[in-house]
């Protein structure tokens, strides 16, 4: 009975850390900030390793950095500028990430929450 | 109604004059934000002028060969013969002798202690709930400063005839200095509350939002990868000055952020909208994608421009930012003197009491 439960609590780990490949929509809005901004990714998962790239649209896309997907802990930045972006995501289902962004230059640093939805 | 009004001032001193001070003691620093940066970073910000000046391309080979090929986000060419140039990567900022592409080395990203400042002065260092308190204080300078004003008319005395640290002295200079920085104080308040409520304000501007013209822009003109080199930053400067002559180029961002290369231009006598010029330009056939004026601005955004370049002082210069920086010292002496005359009434008064219920 025991090796059943932790087998499902295997199997569900799994579903969840789900592979990110694909297009990922929605916004942020920095703590303390005026307004909401979009974000569109484009994530290629391979084993761990995440790459592809984000932006406000398709048309203006920055290359991910140093991304990862450790059992569905979501990790990647990327550079647009003089701001840096740290995101830090969980998987919230097969569909969702949810987590935080840090957003830092050269003498700044801000936080945000990020929600991100899978376009299909 | 005197009465009434004079309340009113000290319940508005009372609870936004800590949040005034605050205002104050940072926006007197953020005056000469570029400044005290340039003095806090030395070797970064200043170089010896030396002969022509060497290509983006070369400054480009200098910052890879030093930082392991890392990629470059963008260019920032030096505008002032005595200014590095900076190129930006994932790690931070790199400061180049632009005479010689020497590397002058590299500047982190992270929270400094200027950094700090204008998180306090635009939102007390945390989050929405700072920012409404500033707001809102700034609404409270207004009426001070108005209620202020009333006070003072019927004597419109402006000595200081108290001894000095007398109650009559605290008063006299609480005046004084309240008139003779009225109007700096005034534009600040509500130049501040402009930003502050800075949607109210684009509503009763009568135009809202317009940013998602500028994506749907750059999404319609997307650069298809073609065969072939890409062209240089030096020839994507070449097109993007020869569309606007007379500009200054200060940053160029490369195709691999963004799509395109992305060219910004300063127009040196437009202090108010000079830097909101852009080329964008296919990296593959030099072909000008868009072109972004500072006189294409609308209304709205001409008016948030001219709004924050007054609260600044970046309006006439040095000169203006002085008179900022004045203004924000001055307007901490107020808090501070507005209390004491109140901590001193609320002492006499209380000892007043209390001789009269002694027996």
């Amino acid at each position: 009975m025991k090796s059943m439960i932790a087998l499902c609590m295997i199997l569900a780990s799994a579903a969840v850390a789900a592979d990110v490949s694909g297009k990922w929509t929605g916004t942020f809005k920095v703590n303390g900030g005026d307004h909401n901004v979009p974000q569109l990714f484009i994530l290629q998962q391979q084993g761990k390793k995440l790459t592809g790239s984000g932006g406000p649209n398709e048309g203006e896309q920055y290359p991910i950095e140093n991304g990862t997907n450790d059992g569905g802990r979501v990790r990647f930045q990327l550079t647009t500028g003089e701001w840096k972006f740290a995101y830090d995501l969980k998987q919230t289902g097969e569909d969702g990430l949810e987590g935080d962004l840090k957003l830092e230059n050269v003498n700044d640093s801000r936080t945000a929450a990020v929600s991100l939805r899978r376009l299909k | 109604m005197r009465r009434l009004i004079r309340t009113i001032h000290l319940v508005l001193g009372l609870l936004s004059g800590i949040f005034i001070v605050v205002l104050g003691a940072t926006g007197s620093i953020l005056a000469f934000e570029p400044q005290i940066d340039n003095l806090l970073h030395r070797d970064l910000s200043y170089v010896t002028p030396a002969g022509p000046a060497v290509s983006l391309v070369e400054i480009g080979n200098a910052v890879s060969r030093k930082y392991e090929g890392e990629g470059i986000v963008a260019f920032l060419p030096s505008t002032s013969p005595h200014v590095p140039a900076e190129v930006i990567l994932s790690r931070g900022i790199v400061s180049v002798n632009p005479y010689t592409g020497q590397v002058l080395g590299l500047r982190t990203r992270g929270q400094s202690f200027l950094g700090l400042v204008r998180a306090l002065h635009e939102r007390l260092a945390s989050g929405d709930v700072g920012k409404s308190i500033l707001k809102w204080s700034a609404i409270a300078m207004l009426f001070s400063l108005l209620s202020g004003l009333y006070l003072w008319w019927p004597g419109r005395d402006l000595r200081i005839h108290g001894a000095w640290g007398s109650t009559k002295f605290w008063y006299d200079l609480h005046q004084t200095i309240g008139i003779f920085s009225l109007v700096p104080l005034f534009v600040l308040a509500a130049t501040g509350a402009m930003i502050g409520f800075k949607d109210q304000a684009a509503l009763l501007l009568g135009k809202i939002s317009p940013p998602p013209t500028v994506y749907a822009r750059q999404a319609e003109n997307r650069v298809q990868p073609e065969a072939g080199a890409q062209i240089t930053p030096d020839r994507a400067v070449q097109i993007a000055c020869s569309r606007l002559s007379g500009a200054i180029v200060y940053r160029v961002q490369m195709p691999r952020y963004g799509g395109r290369y992305l060219v910004n231009l300063l127009n040196p006598s437009d202090r108010i909208a000079g830097e909101r010029n852009s080329v964008s330009i296919d990296p593959w056939t030099g072909s000008v994608l868009s072109v972004a004026q500072g006189t294409d601005l609308s209304f709205r955004e001409r008016v948030e421009a001219w709004n924050e370049a007054i609260h600044t002082g970046d309006v006439f210069g040095i000169t203006s930012r002085t008179i900022v920086a004045a203004a924000s010292i001055l307007v901490t002496i107020q808090v501070v003197t507005g209390w004491i005359i109140w901590l001193r009434r609320s002492h006499l008064l209380s000892s007043c009491k209390s001789k009269r219920a002694l027996p």
